[in-house]
């Protein structure tokens, strides 16, 4: 029997609780947005974040390209990212081959990982389902499995991974600290590739509320009933604050409409959003939905701080936002009325 | 079985392990492991596994995800169900375990998930309480069932807990058939069952007296949703869930055989493996056997079954 909180037992390998010099050393990022890549990266919020946006996407069609154009019109350098540990982020919520519009579509995370790997990238791919247990069901059925074993990219399934505890970066919840995978933290870069949906909490989800799928369940239950507590919106920035260096490439090819993120109605836009600062990212996709970002909770604790909001400080490459507006159907709930822009 | 006695070969040479090959030792996979393995006769390693559990129980009962992690402590269930099992095994001496079990059941019976305030686009009765993931949280599906496996296994069935948990897990039983992480409607809409959720609310129901009419439409849905090419796991806890109904599917054998080569490729997750062994035991896996040592309480064995005794207020408060 043990009560010290971090003994190591009978000369077993154990997982450490909280980050050592060892993990610092491996990841870029542990340290959260302002580590090292974050200042490579990013220029800070105060100067302006390009999103660039294509129309006419297709899933059988020409996404490497369009990806590797967008990423390097938002000031990507593909010189920077040769030799870089690079973890994609699918949403992976409940997948159903029943319900494609719920999840990213494997193309585009197959589109990514060529990218990256052509620019020379260590590509890995993760996600920890929050509905399901069983994260390799989660894999096949959203058919992102076969894409990863075509490509020879490894998945880590956070749910299970090693779990460390950093300091929540951004203290705007009760959490004092947040538990991240060890492959998140000793990421140089997460890709966050998310499936553009209304949510019948939050409003919409994006690439921002995409992150909640790096907290493992194993700590944060299924689902992870301890963010509902602390509150979503700011469980959202707390976790974006804390993490390595996150850029956004959003699949709104087919997106989801109406009751969101589980049980909307296919809504196909023909879209990608790809962007260096996820909350610029997302206040543009929330443009495109009808919504007005400031109004999304999340995205109104992060404006100024983890990115801008404000339409004036997001240049936009490829396409502009306002000629492909098209309002999704939220739910007629009291608490997302009044998101309409 | 070939592809059985080659998992069970290497869950032995490993018992304390983790949820894939070469990551820390965990609690859960070792408690399914330590099952599994006792389960088929190979007790030594089983031995390991169960001490390696006692090793890092915590002073209230309590056990975490592993070694370091001492919280969330959902895992308890597992360790309770594992120790007790084997206990009830020994019979008629208590096994090194008992001591061990006890103590988690206390911490168990003292552990409830928070209860919400009602709101008419929920679709279950947030009065009702059985286990959260997480202290402080609400009570959900799989913790529930696995500490209602846990309890019963110790000989608590008839507890006021575990017949509130029965309550809890039917309650959140899907209108047409089904389990999921458990909501069973979000603001108004009625949500999706899942494989691995329903096949351990089946589990945790076996030996319940409930209509079978009321169970069917979850059998028949989660017979209808496997497949050969199920992913271990899910596979597992269907084929638990569905042999302890008398529903196995016929093909459940061949099924496992196949979802074991495919862990294989995939790695050889000792997680998938003890589930998959214990799959392999069917009705005759030992979640379902009734043959359990009388209640085990934190000061020893006691007779009182029931939950209004002195005995068993002390269990669950002391």
């Amino acid at each position: 029997m043990a009560d010290e909180p971090e003994r190591i037992v009978s000369g077993s390998q154990a997982c450490p609780r909280r980050l050592n010099r060892r993990t610092l050393l491996l990841g870029a990022g542990a340290a959260g947005a302002a580590a090292v890549g974050s200042t490579v990266l990013y220029a800070g919020w105060q100067s302006p974040a390009p999103v660039f946006v294509a129309r006419n996407q297709r899933y059988d069609g020409d996404l490497v390209r369009t990806l590797r154009d967008g990423l390097v019109a938002v000031g990507l350098d593909p010189q920077w990212v040769r030799g870089k540990r690079v973890l994609l982020k699918p949403n992976l919520v409940e997948p159903s081959r029943a319900w494609p519009h719920r999840t990213t579509h494997p193309a585009v995370v197959a589109a990514a990982a060529e990218v990256f790997h052509a620019w020379g990238a260590q590509v890995m791919a993760g996600e920890g389902p929050g509905h399901v247990r069983d994260t390799e069901w989660a894999l096949v059925e959203s058919g992102v499995q076969d894409v990863l074993d075509a490509a020879r990219v490894p998945f880590c399934d956070f749910n299970y991974e090693c779990a460390l505890a950093v300091p929540n970066g951004g203290r705007t919840s009760t959490l004092r600290e947040l538990y991240f995978p060890e492959s998140v933290l000793q990421a140089d870069l997460i890709v966050s590739l998310p499936k553009l949906k209304t949510h019948h909490w939050t409003g919409m989800t994006a690439s921002m509320k995409n992150l909640y799928g790096v907290l493992p369940g194993t700590i944060y239950g299924w689902p992870k009933n301890v963010l509902h507590y602390a509150g979503i919106a700011r469980a959202v920035f707390d976790i974006n604050a804390s993490l390595p260096p996150v850029i956004a490439v959003v699949d709104a090819i087919v997106c989801m409409e109406g009751d969101g993120p589980i049980l909307g109605t296919p809504k196909p836009m023909g879209l990608l959003a790809i962007g260096r600062t996820p909350t610029a990212v997302d206040a543009t996709c929330a443009r495109i939905m009808g919504l007005e970002p400031h109004r999304i909770g999340y995205l109104a604790l992060a404006a100024g701080r983890l990115g801008p909001v404000a339409e004036s400080k997001i240049p936009q490459r490829g396409e502009r936002w306002q000629d492909l507006v098209e309002p999704f159907d939220i739910l007629d709930v009291p608490h997302l009325r009044g998101l309409r822009a | 079985m070939p592809w059985l006695d080659e998992t069970l070969d290497r869950l032995a040479d490993k018992p304390v392990c983790g949820y894939r090959p070469g990551a820390p030792p965990a609690v859960e996979p070792t408690a399914l492991a330590a099952m599994a393995l006792a389960a088929h006769r190979r007790m030594s390693p089983a031995g390991q596994a169960l001490g390696w559990l006692a090793e890092i129980q915590s002073s209230d009962g309590s056990l975490g995800i592993d070694a370091a992690h001492r919280t969330p402590k959902w895992p308890t269930g597992w360790g309770v169900l594992a120790w007790s099992v084997i206990d009830a095994a020994a019979q008629p001496s208590p096994s090194p375990w008992h001591a061990q079990a006890a103590r988690g059941v206390a911490w168990l019976l003292a552990t409830e998930g928070k209860r919400e305030q009602a709101a008419p686009l929920l679709g279950h009765d947030v009065d009702l309480v059985g286990w959260p993931w997480v202290e402080g949280t609400h009570s959900w599906l799989e913790p529930t069932a696995i500490a209602l496996l846990a309890l019963k296994a110790a000989g608590l069935g008839d507890h006021a807990r575990c017949r509130e948990a029965v309550r809890l897990i039917v309650d959140r039983m899907l209108p047409s058939g089904g389990w999921n992480y458990g909501n069973t409607m979000v603001l108004g809409n009625v949500t999706q069952p899942n494989v691995q959720s329903t096949g351990l609310a089946l589990a945790a129901l076996v030996g319940e007296a409930i209509e079978p009419a009321r169970l069917r439409p979850s059998i028949e849905w989660l017979r209808r949703t496997l497949s050969p090419s199920t992913t271990t796991i899910s596979l597992g806890y269907a084929v638990l869930g569905l042999a302890g109904h008398a529903a196995s599917p016929d093909e459940a054998s061949q099924w496992l055989a196949a979802a074991y080569h495919r862990t294989l490729q995939r790695g050889a997750s000792p997680y998938a493996l003890a589930v998959a062994a214990l799959a392999a035991l069917g009705a005759a896996c030992p979640w379902y056997r009734r043959d359990h040592r009388p209640p085990v309480t934190r000061h020893g064995t006691k007779a009182e079954p029931c939950s209004c005794t002195p005995a068993a207020r002390e269990v669950a408060h002391g």
